[in-house]
């Protein structure tokens, strides 16, 4: 749920990235820290345990402003993969407004995934948010490694459901950013009702994801 | 209006005030101004100093101190450029370990929160829940109590429907073997009345002071002789038509106190005869019964309750014919106990069910047929007795049950 502050101008959108654990989130979220060339840019905040494991959450916070001077601020999360941190998962995922779905493509992670959309769906329930019309992507991620799920495998999986699907290899950055943007794009829609940002703001849906993106610097848009 | 308040905690913009708290700023600024030579203020977005005791830089060159994003205040100081942007980037690092924290520690409050509230919601269900099982424990046993004495009533009720249940079963055929004399002793009866008539007519001629002669042609012309030997063997007819139903109320007699325990002297054998008059009607259909009736001692005993066992194992065996069979029913004084068999060539009983057929409800016949408790009814009567009932059955060539009563021991009485 997108928060619109009149005092400062500002509209802050939160974007999720969930997942099984270690299926490569905060990789996305270093990585588009690495691309991405937003006029506004902070540092990512991590909180990871000795393990590297994330214990709370990450934080990438990305800003531009409309030709209106709408200042938009994006705070794009990762979620704690592990069974055992739902509480925090459950924190983080309130009031999202779009949700990156990063499943690990080994052969091996299929149930993790499968479990963990499950919990992804009960959760939105439980924060109240619609899962039907949650702007969401399903990013099959580490194509770099050997005994995946082939893309015809992952397409029939996934044929008929609604959401994009993107594959990637966060770690050297493919598709990192084609997945943003495809959120960006769905957000940029599911807002639009509220906000329109076309009319009031002079925002339409392709400047607003090339300004959320800025120039991209390497590696991620191939 | 939206205010940066209404953020979830942990998500909530931190103001440079709240990144500070915590960290000794006299000493911070302190240290600063020994690295930069000059007096060193920090001043938040609208420019008001944080540190209300220290040294004030109005007109000093200031660079921002970035937050997430934006500037959270200014570090001021009359200092070279290079040095002020690095004492700067000091403090946002020191600003940025403290956002962490207070994060952290915020999302950990609201997690932990969350989750006790969760705690207590599932609490306050279980305490209902255990609230609804101590009531229930409080009042199963009595429940308990209460349907097994429902239980036990209806098994009594049961068990006394299945002692009258073989009674029943003859009642069709007992209505027709006294409707049957019934019909005729009303038919005669009518014929009788007609005869009244002539009668009537020969008394009219009589009264009249008629003649010998016109009495005589009288007499004749009702064809008197005809009718007093008709009138003769009607009366016989229906006499001996009253007294078969006299003979069949009187063997009734002896099923119509099968409730009542009266002990009497009787001979077992008239019990025996009394209860094939009785089924004759529903029996004769399916098998031939043959008596070998021995020397039998009085005995004393439930002539009623015993009259019910010698039913029951007739209509059995009656029941166990596929064709039209035998039945063989033989008493005999055996070392001073009283032994009838009840032998039959009906379809016998498969093995596995031999040891059952005493169970209570145990029971081969159709639904509707029975209800398992006939010979569970015989063979308490039969021990009420003293006595013992064995079963020996072939499956496809027939069955005998052996009832044995001690002669001495005289019942329970």
């Amino acid at each position: 749920m997108a928060i619109y502050e009149e005092e400062r101008n500002r509209l802050t959108i939160k974007l999720v990235y969930y997942g099984p654990a270690q299926s490569g989130k905060t990789t996305n979220l270093m990585r588009l820290h690495d691309f991405l060339g937003t006029d506004l840019k902070g540092d990512i905040m991590m909180m990871e345990t000795a393990n590297d494991r994330t214990l709370f959450f990450d934080l990438l916070p990305l800003g531009f402003k409309a030709p209106s001077g709408l200042a938009i601020k994006f705070k794009l999360y990762t979620v704690p993969g592990q069974v055992v941190h739902d509480s925090t998962r459950k924190a983080v995922l309130s009031r999202a407004d779009g949700v990156v779905f990063v499943a690990d493509s080994q052969r091996t992670q299929a149930i993790n995934n499968g479990e963990s959309f499950a919990n992804l769906e009960a959760n939105t329930h439980r924060v109240g948010i619609d899962f039907d019309t949650l702007p969401l992507v399903v990013q099959f991620n580490k194509r770099d490694l050997a005994d995946i799920l082939s893309e015809e495998e992952v397409l029939q999986r996934y044929r008929g459901a609604p959401w994009p699907l993107y594959f990637s290899s966060a770690i050297d950055g493919r598709g990192v950013v084609e997945t943003f943007k495809a959120l960006l794009q769905q957000v940029y829609d599911a807002l639009n009702d509220e906000f329109a940002f076309e009319q009031n703001h002079g925002l339409a849906g392709d400047e607003f994801v090339r300004q959320a993106t800025g120039t991209i610097s390497c590696g991620g848009a191939e | 209006m939206m205010s940066s308040q209404q953020f979830d905690d942990f998500e909530r913009e931190l103001t440079l005030q709240e990144l500070l708290r915590g960290v000794d700023v006299r000493r911070l600024l302190g240290a600063l101004e020994n690295l930069l030579l000059a007096p060193v203020s920090i001043v938040d977005e609208n420019e008001t100093p944080v540190f209300e005791d220290g040294p004030t830089t109005p007109s000093a060159p200031k660079v921002p101190l970035i937050g997430e994003l934006e500037p959270l205040g200014y570090l001021a100081a009359e200092a070279e450029p290079r040095l002020l942007q690095a004492a700067a980037d000091v403090v946002a690092l020191l600003l940025r370990a403290n956002a962490r924290y207070l994060i952290a520690s915020d999302l950990h409050l609201k997690t932990q929160r969350d989750d006790f509230e969760e705690l207590q919601r599932r609490h306050a269900a279980l305490e209902v829940s255990e609230q609804r099982y101590k009531t229930l424990a409080k009042t199963l046993e009595q429940r308990v109590r209460e349907q097994v004495k429902t239980i036990e009533k209806a098994q009594i009720r049961l068990y006394e429907n299945e002692k009258l249940a073989s009674v029943g079963r003859l009642a069709a055929g007992i209505a027709h073997e006294i409707n049957n004399p019934i019909g005729f002793i009303r038919s005669n009866l009518n014929t009788i009345s007609s005869y009244l008539e002539s009668l009537k007519k020969i008394g009219a001629v009589v009264e009249s002071g008629a003649s010998t002669q016109a009495i005589q042609a009288a007499w004749k012309e009702e064809d008197m002789a005809f009718l007093q030997q008709d009138l003769r063997e009607i009366l016989d007819e229906s006499i001996s038509g009253t007294s078969r139903i006299a003979g069949i109320v009187k063997d009734l007699k002896g099923f119509s106190r099968v409730d009542q325990a009266a002990y009497e002297s009787t001979d077992i054998n008239d019990i025996i005869r009394q209860v094939c008059h009785v089924a004759a009607a529903e029996v004769d259909g399916k098998a031939e019964i043959g008596l070998d009736l021995g020397d039998l001692p009085s005995l004393h005993c439930q002539p009623g309750q015993l009259g019910q066992v010698f039913l029951a194992l007739l209509l059995n065996a009656a029941d166990a014919m596929t064709a039209r069979g035998k039945i063989l029913i033989r008493s005999r004084l055996d070392d001073n106990r009283i032994r009838v068999d009840v032998r039959d060539n009906g379809c016998g009983i498969a093995e596995s069910a031999l040891s059952h057929v005493f169970e209570p409800f145990f029971t081969t016949k159709e639904v509707g047929k029975g209800i398992g408790l006939g010979l569970t009814v015989c063979r308490d009567i039969v021990e009420s007795h003293g006595g013992t009932l064995d079963i020996k059955s072939r499956s496809g060539k027939g069955t005998l049950v052996t009832l044995c009563l001690p002669f001495k021991a005289g019942g329970r009485a």
